[in-house]
């Protein structure tokens, strides 16, 4: 029985540093490399598009610089590459990439995959309707016999099935693959509705002659929960997840881009939050320590990211082209009735 | 047959020189020319009349957006409208739709690396080299552009394949895809066209009608998702390779229907007289037969290129970014999304010169062989 004991408690040690081996594997390879590999959609206007040098920009890209500013001090060192849905799952399972920022729902079966780990959610996406004003339709319940024009083959034809027997509706479809032909055919009138991810049909919208002529209907028929994956890494997960928090609590604390230095030069009259947020010797300071990441992390990602308020107003806010409202929906902090909950850095 | 008119202006004009007479005889042929093409029959006016209309319809709207209510290549983007073309755009993008996102300082690597492939069609095309020589070149080449492209070595920085994009994915997918068929081109059509043995000959018989019996895009899937099954999992093969070796596997069964043609149209003469010498199978394929035939198919295989060419734009469906990727992803940013159109005609202005080279040296080539085989 002694013996057995004895057996289990080694056993258990050995997997213990076994893990802990593993778990800080792919920190190691991003230390080693010098950059963070990170996969994002190659056409993904507001998220991830290449602009004129090549260099991917948006709002997703925004999460790789955060990473690599945290581990290892400069934004910059974020290898961005453009890549397919599932090749981008198959790149991070066969190990080729470090984490993956495009818009990926994390569902149940996608999460059971050991090759990968969801970290945490940067944006609650979901299917909406968008129809044409003139219509004065102000509800989706009011769809009864609309055609609706959607992708065909993907999730959005069964949500828009579920939705419309769910709620006794009569429908068409129109399955148009082509997006410039499904477009073409939205806004010459063929469908009443287009159904889409409410983030494509903000960035659809700008393709019409006059874009204040279409609506976005306020219901939202399914979750998508777009969420960042990483190589699993205890490490290397823990340390995105908090870089993440500190991008929230900079917001809800009001620190900026433009505001941080002026606010380190004078850390010692600000609110004890913001102290353990960007002091050297607090909560971050600590936490760089036990994860290995660089000193002033916190500091760098504001510095040179910005916090979460910032990047989404400069890549989705009001004065881009995609226009998507964030008052008000689950994008706003929680302290603005939205689902974006600031962790204690502590 | 002249028409009265003209016999009556012949009479009443005196016999001028020079200039002037060259005018009204150049007058005179064109009013000859556009009667007798255009205005001949009841039915040639019918029809010069529609079309003329249809033309008068759409060729303004078109000129005028092409031109005058463009916005110049060199002029300020901010001013472009709706109602004409904005080449601005491609002064912004024409780097992002060649080079897609290859690191922005290293993208004088695929710009050379372009320039040689098309510099070594080019140069096989001179037909200066003789076979030898043109495979030494080429495989010094080809290297030459894997390691432009992919780097680590030389001082050069690497560069992961999922980051080679544009042009440089288009010329290689299409060149690497036709040198690597057309051997097996020969093979399969060799295979085919003998009776000696019969399982070698249903073997290619069978290969050749499976590819041809089925469209190229289920190919494409079919080798992007079953030929990892095929591999060891060590051996964990990028898209764009997967790609290139299907489309030579897929090419391969156009070229060998195309050679066998070639094959059949020799006089059996040639094969007997070859035999009577005491060639081997292999020698007289390679001094007597393979050299007629081969020349004999040069039409269809260059057809059969083409094809291939254009057909590699197909790989967008794999998210491979070609050059109709990268033009795509340049209407993609918010601030740009009106100008696809842009973009697209730049595409097909490049496929369009392209093939027109092609053509035309198919063409010469014709002309050349036939003229020689007088």
């Amino acid at each position: 029985m002694k013996s057995t004991a004895k057996l289990f408690a080694v056993a258990t040690a050995l997997t213990i540093t076994a893990s802990q081996v593993q778990a800080g594997a792919v920190m190691d390879d991003v230390k080693a490399n010098d950059e963070v590999i990170c996969l994002v959609n190659p056409n993904s206007p507001g998220f991830s598009v290449p602009d004129s040098q090549g260099v991917f920009q948006g709002f997703n890209t925004e999460f790789c610089r955060m990473t690599a500013a945290a581990i290892l001090g400069d934004a910059d060192k974020a290898s961005i590459r453009g890549i397919g849905f599932s090749d981008s799952m198959k790149t991070i399972v066969a190990q080729k990439a470090h984490m993956a920022s495009r818009s990926i729902t994390r569902t149940g079966t996608r999460d059971a995959n050991p090759g990968m780990s969801f970290v945490v959610t940067t944006f609650y996406d979901g299917q909406g309707f968008m129809v044409p004003k003139k219509l004065g339709v102000k509800n989706a319940s009011e769809l009864s016999g609309a055609t609706v024009c959607a992708e065909e083959g993907s999730t959005t034809l069964l949500n828009i099935a579920d939705w419309f027997t769910d709620n006794d509706m009569q429908y068409k479809v129109e399955n148009i693959n082509d997006k410039s032909a499904r477009m073409q055919a939205f806004f010459s009138g063929k469908c009443d509705v287009l159904a889409s991810d409410l983030t494509a049909l903000a960035s659809d919208r700008q393709l019409a002659k006059t874009p204040s002529d279409y609506v976005l209907l306020p219901n939202i028929i399914s979750n998508e929960p777009l969420t960042l994956v990483a190589r699993p890494d205890t490490a290397f997960e823990t340390a995105i997840f908090w870089s993440f928090q500190v991008m929230l609590n900079a917001e809800r604390l009001g620190v900026t881009s433009e505001n941080i230095d002026q606010v380190v030069a004078d850390l010692d009259n600000q609110p004890k939050a913001v102290q353990r947020l960007l002091g050297s010797d607090s909560a971050a300071g600590e936490m760089a320590t036990a994860l290995g990441l660089v000193d002033d992390w916190s500091y760098q990602i504001i510095k040179q990211v910005g916090n979460y308020g910032e990047v989404y107003d400069k890549h989705l806010g009001s004065q881009t082209a995609l226009d998507i409202t964030r008052d008000g929906t689950f994008n706003a902090l929680v302290s603005n009735g939205g689902l974006l909950y600031p962790h204690p850095i502590r | 047959m002249k028409t009265e008119t003209d016999n009556i202006n012949n009479e009443l004009m005196p016999r001028t020189t020079g200039v002037v007479h060259n005018m009204v005889k150049l007058a005179r042929n064109t009013r000859r020319w556009i009667y007798f093409r255009l205005f001949r029959t009841p039915i040639d006016i019918l029809i010069t009349c529609i079309i003329s209309a249809l033309l008068l319809q759409f060729l303004p709207k078109v000129l005028a957006w092409l031109t005058w209510n463009s916005v110049a290549f060199w002029g300020d983007p901010n001013l472009c409208t709706e109602e004409g073309a904005c080449w601005p755009f491609l002064r912004e993008k024409i780097r992002l739709i060649l080079f897609g996102t290859y690191p922005f300082s290293e993208q004088w690597r695929p710009a050379l690396a372009c320039l040689l492939l098309v510099g070594l069609v080019g140069l096989s095309f001179t037909q200066l080299l003789r076979l030898r020589s043109t495979v030494i070149v080429w495989t010094i080449g080809s290297v030459a552009f894997f390691v432009l492209m992919s780097g680590g070595s030389l001082g050069l920085v690497e560069v992961d394949s999922i980051q080679w994009n544009g042009l440089p994915v288009l010329l290689m997918l299409s060149i690497f895809s036709v040198i690597g068929a057309f051997p097996i081109g020969i093979l399969l059509a060799l295979g085919r066209f003998q009776k000696e043995d019969p399982v070698l000959r249903s073997i290619a018989v069978g290969y050749i009608e499976i590819v041809r019996g089925v469209p190229m895009v289920m190919v494409l899937f079919m080798g992007l998702f079953i030929l990892p099954l095929m591999l060891p999992e060590s051996m964990n093969l990028n898209s764009l390779y997967t790609t290139l070796i299907v489309l030579v596997f897929f090419h391969a069964a156009y070229f060998a229907e195309e050679i066998r043609g070639g094959l059949q149209a020799l006089p059996k003469g040639q094969y007997e007289a070859a035999k009577s010498q005491g060639l081997t199978y292999w020698q007289s394929m390679r001094f007597i037969i393979l050299p007629q035939a081969l020349k004999c198919s040069m039409p269809g295989n260059m057809n059969t290129l083409l094809g291939a060419y254009k057909d590699t734009s197909l790989v967008v469906i794999l998210g491979i970014h070609d050059i109709m990727a990268t033009a795509k992803m340049a209407y993609s940013e918010p601030q740009w999304q009106q100008y696809g159109v842009e973009a697209y005609l730049l595409v097909a202005l490049w496929y369009f010169c392209t093939c027109l080279c092609l053509s035309t040296y198919s063409r010469k080539l014709e002309t050349t062989e036939s003229k020689a085989a007088k």
